[in-house]
């Protein structure tokens, strides 16, 4: 890929992150993002605050005995979570670097539906801290929480 | 060093249920080895993982997958008879991006145990060990959970080699 292309590449992510945020739609950010797809993460907004979910599917399974979702999968969908909370709510461009990630698992992750919510607890000049809580059935009985530094 | 007999059947009970199941079978990983307190592992590179679209570079979410399967398989060989450890946290350092287009080659090590309490180490990297992607640790808790039936492990898999194999609910559950 040439630079003019890679120029072209930056411009149509940089637009799509303007209309997202336009439209309201962080399920548009999502859908950017390959590894979005591969687990099945999906966002909306509720209450003038972003909503992230994750429906039960097969290919999330850690454990197949119980059956239980797979801790990383947890992980990297609160890691994801994240990033998107920056994305949209922050006036930045380029998708944001992780630097460290740490999970602290509560419960187990049962095979239903898991859902997050984030929270940007400050926001640097280059460095954003936020964090990650999962649930399941109840926002009071979080199964994770996780918090994370990104590189902006 | 003594024949351990425990880890000669659950060497092929561990990497099957973590190649052919669930998220493991998705991401396509391969247990390269597996031994008391430590396991190695490889990824092949997919772009279905793809968290950067720019530039290509793999969601980081794969890595935390990576090290969680790994230290998790590793915490489960030190058990007398080998049995699930719950994960209490994990925590990676992502020290660069990986690169596009190479494997990632995982290794885990279990570096204390007490009598609660498993702790583990993980590294992963592509080119060079010494210049690693990310670094992790994770601790884990000792249980009385069931342990592994071997023999019910051995029995499924035997059925399945039959021409009349019957699928467990676990193969129904992990088909697209």
């Amino acid at each position: 890929m040439n630079a003019q292309q890679k120029l072209h590449q930056l411009e149509d992510w940089q637009a799509s992150i303007a209309a997202a945020r336009l439209e309201k739609c962080p399920q548009s950010l999502l859908e950017m993002i390959p590894y979005a797809d591969f687990i099945g993460a999906q966002a909306k907004i509720e209450n003038d605050r972003l909503l992230y979910w994750l429906d039960k599917r097969p290919t999330n399974i850690g454990n197949p005995s119980l059956p239980a979702i797979h801790g990383g999968v947890i992980g990297g969908f609160l890691e994801l979570s994240a990033a998107i909370e920056i994305l949209y709510s922050l006036e930045i461009a380029a998708v944001p670097k992780v630097v460290d990630f740490s999970l602290d698992y509560l419960r187990a992750g049962r095979y239903k539906t898991i859902y997050a919510k984030c929270n940007v607890l400050r926001q640097g000049k280059k460095l954003v801290n936020v964090t990650a809580t999962a649930w399941q059935d109840d926002e009071n009985t979080p199964i994770a929480t996780a918090r994370c530094h990104f590189l902006i | 060093m003594a024949f351990d007999m425990t880890m000669a059947l659950f060497r092929p009970a561990l990497k099957y249920a973590m190649e052919k199941n669930g998220h493991g079978k998705a991401l396509g990983l391969k247990m390269t080895e597996i031994n008391r307190g430590e396991i190695k592992l490889t990824f092949p590179y997919k772009q279905d993982v793809i968290g950067n679209p720019l530039t290509g570079v793999i969601h980081g979410g794969v890595i935390v997958s990576l090290i969680d399967t790994a230290c998790g398989s590793a915490a489960m060989t030190v058990l007398k008879t080998p049995a699930v450890a719950p994960t209490m946290d994990l925590r990676l350092d992502y020290m660069h991006p990986a690169e596009p287009n190479k494997p990632i080659y995982v290794e885990a090590k279990v570096y204390r145990q007490t009598s609660n309490v498993i702790f583990c180490r993980g590294l992963a990297w592509q080119d060079d060990k010494e210049n690693p992607i990310a670094h992790g640790i994770a601790n884990f808790m000792k249980v009385d959970s069931k342990s592994i039936n071997f023999s019910a492990i051995a029995i499924t898999q035997l059925r399945r080699l039959m021409p009349w194999g019957s699928s467990t609910a676990s193969d129904k559950a992990t088909e697209k």
